[in-house]
């Protein structure tokens, strides 16, 4: 029953024919939100009294790694659905989404080292967070260049489920490890159970950048997976008829 | 809240110094941003463009 539920509101076709609904509303509430929080963050929101002006990195940086690990997150779910149920769109959802968490992943880690710098002294530290989410880095690379290389793309689609699986234990290991080790990297600074350590100034245009840059990075999700569920299904008759 | 925290443009780029280490962490977020969707919209219409001549020459 769970799999024909599954398998009736996952079919590619529905899914092409849902998001060019909803993409230009995602891509207009993105990029808005995204410029407003920026604009309101790196103009407007006061400086820090500790760092200066390079706590300003923090709304690019924080929004990245957030989504690093969701995208991963959302791999693995997707993961599991073509592992037990066979849903191929899950499958083709991870192989869009891969490159983009790849991406995200290297921005938070390039705009953590450049904060690095004149905060830390130094724009590297193999510490726990760090190492960790270097880690994810290359685990995103390790399932893009396994899908491709494969030409059994049905193969592939299976291997790079398995592996996603076993890559997720890595993000509660990212999540704790400012708690668990001893770290140069600072704890959490905003909780959705409450009890954020930054000041409503600067937590406000976070969070609009946090919202805005998920709505532009499920925008480009969007557009990817569009592309690669074009890739895989062009024989099919239904194709044909929506290009 | 609202008030600006710089008095000039210049105060802007350079923000006490950090200006370089700022501005080129979001010139490179706003690159990769706009390069990813760029490369995104090629592919589709590549993608699209092959299908339609495949359903025109079947």
């Amino acid at each position: 029953m769970i799999s024909a539920f599954i398998h009736k509101f996952s079919s590619p076709k529905s899914y092409v024919r849902l998001t060019e609904k909803l993409y230009p509303f995602f891509i207009v509430l993105g990029v808005s939100l995204l410029t407003l929080g920026w604009i309101w963050g790196l103009l407007f929101a006061p400086q820090d009294a500790v760092q200066g002006n390079s706590y300003r990195i923090i709304f690019l940086h924080v929004p990245s790694v957030i989504f690093a690990e969701l995208i991963y997150f959302f791999m693995a779910i997707c993961a599991l659905m073509h592992l037990v149920w066979r849903v191929k769109l899950a499958a083709y959802l991870i192989k869009a989404a891969a490159p983009i968490g790849a991406m995200i992943t290297f921005l938070g880690l390039f705009s953590g080292s450049i904060w690095g710098i004149p905060t830390w002294g130094t724009w590297w530290q193999w510490d726990a967070r760090i190492t960790s989410t270097l880690i994810l880095f290359i685990m995103y690379l390790g399932v893009i260049t396994l899908h491709g290389s494969f030409s059994n793309l049905i193969k592939a689609d299976r291997l790079m489920s398995i592996l996603v699986i076993i890559g997720v234990i890595n993000i509660p290991i990212i999540k704790k490890s400012v708690d668990w080790w001893s770290t140069l990297h600072q704890p959490a600074s905003i909780s959705i159970s409450g009890g954020s350590s930054i000041d409503p100034s600067m937590l406000y245009p976070l969070l609009i950048s946090i919202i805005g840059l998920g709505f532009t990075l499920i925008s480009l999700g969007i557009l990817s997976s569009r592309s690669y569920i074009f890739t895989r299904e062009k024989n099919k008759k239904w194709i044909a008829e929506h290009v | 809240m609202f008030d600006l925290a710089f008095s000039n443009l210049h105060e802007i780029l350079d923000m006490n110094g950090h200006g370089i280490y700022v501005w080129s962490v979001y010139a490179l977020g706003i690159s990769m941003i706009v390069i990813s969707f760029s490369i995104a919209k090629k592919r589709i219409a590549g993608i699209q463009k092959k299908i339609k001549i495949n359903n025109a020459s079947s």
